[in-house]
């Protein structure tokens, strides 16, 4: 049984580049089987069983939608704005469910025990109050959040406190605006897409968006990948796999403000898949 | 095999404790985080952050607190209750924020636990604790073969249906033999049909 809302969205499987004519790769998708080619410009993404899906190749990865597309895919101004690095993060297999990895990326208070020297140190571990608002479209958006990082991106040399702005635009896209040392007036951006294998399995694809300025592309994936390798073996250490979004079932802070809304909207999405909790009195969600 | 209500069972070799380290395991379906504080007391947990979940067995023992390796919270000692939060330094936690704590005992070089335990675990007496050995085959099914084994005083810690643990101490054996006699009958029983 899987949610609607899941099997009626745009997922990444692939980043493009990666695919290599005459060569075919094999992932899956909510449980199906897919084989994606590439013969000269052209990528093909079919599922192993024959059935229709849907495709599209945007901003460098390869997206299928299993169901019948319910939005588009996701709007990445930031993506045709001239003087930004882009790059792709890597794609990286992860033993836990989707919704545990998006709720890793909105989380503040991680930042300076597992990613210390980084992204956070002590004694700088604070959590500042930040506001959390539901988005007008689905979803949620933390704004004002503060966090002291030693060495935020490739480009900073020197420690200074970071405003973050994070979205959760789908049940599993996220989105992090990030003030940079280079240019007060505009964004880093870093976008996360997570491919539900299955229940509990997870692929996690980053698309990077970083000031020009500041970085090369080579630098900036080295430096997306060393931050995701840091979480990897916390979220294949959370017990369940499946986030809970039940209440009582974890004992949150103030500080997981965006997580509690996160699971919240989970909640309210009914969303079963990925997750336990959600209480069987709920209204069924469509499921195929 | 379920855990029997009352039982001890034994969970680690007091060795497996040195100061620093947590000791991960399981005890029918349920994992442990077991670890020795800077006074030498033994702590069994629930091998689970209340906060996130994440397995307290991956953080870091400084004196007599346990701090999980996602957000460094603090757990003490004894009762498990969370100290201090490093997100929130100036608010006292919770009371209800505690990692669940197991019953302990330690006797005769082994830790043990259980679900309400009654009295002492049971006496087995002077010798060398044996090195655990791990069984792919479930402690009902393997409880009678033990008594084969003249020598050696041995005990099971029951690992869900189809894996179990066998620990104990040599009384007249030397260590390296009773591991060869272990070893061989563990293959036996690895051997046979479920």
């Amino acid at each position: 049984m899987i949610d609607r809302v899941l099997w009626d969205d745009w997922h990444v499987v692939a980043e493009s580049d990666w695919l290599r004519a005459g060569e075919t790769l094999e992932t899956t998708l909510l449980e199906v089987p897919l084989a994606i080619d590439r013969k000269g410009p052209d990528i093909t993404a079919v599922r192993r069983d024959g059935a229709p899906l849907h495709q599209a190749l945007r901003y460098g990865f390869v997206w299928v939608c299993l169901g019948t597309p319910a939005h588009d895919i996701v709007d990445i101004p930031e993506f045709s704005e001239p003087g930004r690095c882009i790059v792709t993060g890597g794609s990286f297999g992860v033993h836990v469910a989707g919704p545990r990895v998006i709720e890793n990326f909105l989380d503040l208070g991680h930042l300076g025990y597992v990613h210390a020297g980084y992204l956070g140190a002590e004694p700088d571990t604070a959590v500042p109050p930040y506001e959390v608002r539901p988005l007008p479209e689905g979803g949620i958006i933390a704004t004002g959040c503060k966090v002291y990082q030693p060495r935020s991106s490739p480009a900073a040399s020197d420690g200074f406190v970071v405003d973050y702005v994070y979205k959760v635009l789908r049940p599993l896209t996220t989105c992090l605006y990030k003030a940079n040392p280079v240019d007060p007036a505009r964004d880093d951006v870093i976008y996360l897409f997570v491919q539900p294998v299955d229940e509990e399995h997870s692929r996690a694809h980053m698309l990077v968006l970083f000031l020009e300025e500041s970085t090369d592309a080579a630098e900036l994936r080295w430096f997306q990948q060393l931050i995701f390798l840091q979480d990897k073996p916390i979220l294949e250490n959370q017990r369940p796999k499946r986030l809970p979004i039940g209440p009582g079932m974890e004992m949150p802070i103030l500080a997981d403000k965006s997580s509690v809304a996160y699971r919240r909207w989970l909640l309210e999405l009914g969303l079963r898949y990925g997750t336990i909790g959600v209480p069987d009195a709920l209204p069924d969600p469509v499921l195929v | 095999m379920s855990l029997e209500t009352g039982r001890w069972y034994p969970v680690a070799s007091a060795h497996d404790l040195p100061h620093g380290h947590i000791y991960r395991t399981q005890l029918g379906l349920h994992e442990l985080a077991i670890w020795r504080d800077g006074g030498g007391g033994v702590n069994i947990w629930e091998d689970r952050c209340p906060h996130r979940g994440v397995r307290l067995s991956l953080g870091a023992i400084i004196g007599d607190e346990l701090r999980c390796a996602y957000h460094a919270w603090h757990f003490a000692s004894g009762s498990g209750a969370c100290r201090f939060i490093p997100a929130q330094p100036d608010r006292k936690p919770a009371a209800a924020i505690r990692a669940v704590v197991w019953p302990v005992a330690e006797a005769d070089g082994l830790i043990w636990t259980g679900q309400d335990p009654q009295g002492a675990p049971p006496v087995l007496g002077a010798g060398e604790v044996l090195r655990a050995i791990p069984v792919g085959r479930g402690a009902d099914s393997i409880a009678n073969a033990l008594s084969a084994l003249p020598g050696l005083k041995l005990v099971l810690q029951p690992q869900g249906p189809d894996r179990c643990t066998i620990r104990g101490i040599a009384e007249s054996l030397s260590p390296r033999a009773a591991d060869t006699a272990l070893e061989a009958l563990r293959r036996k029983l690895e051997a046979a049909p479920c």
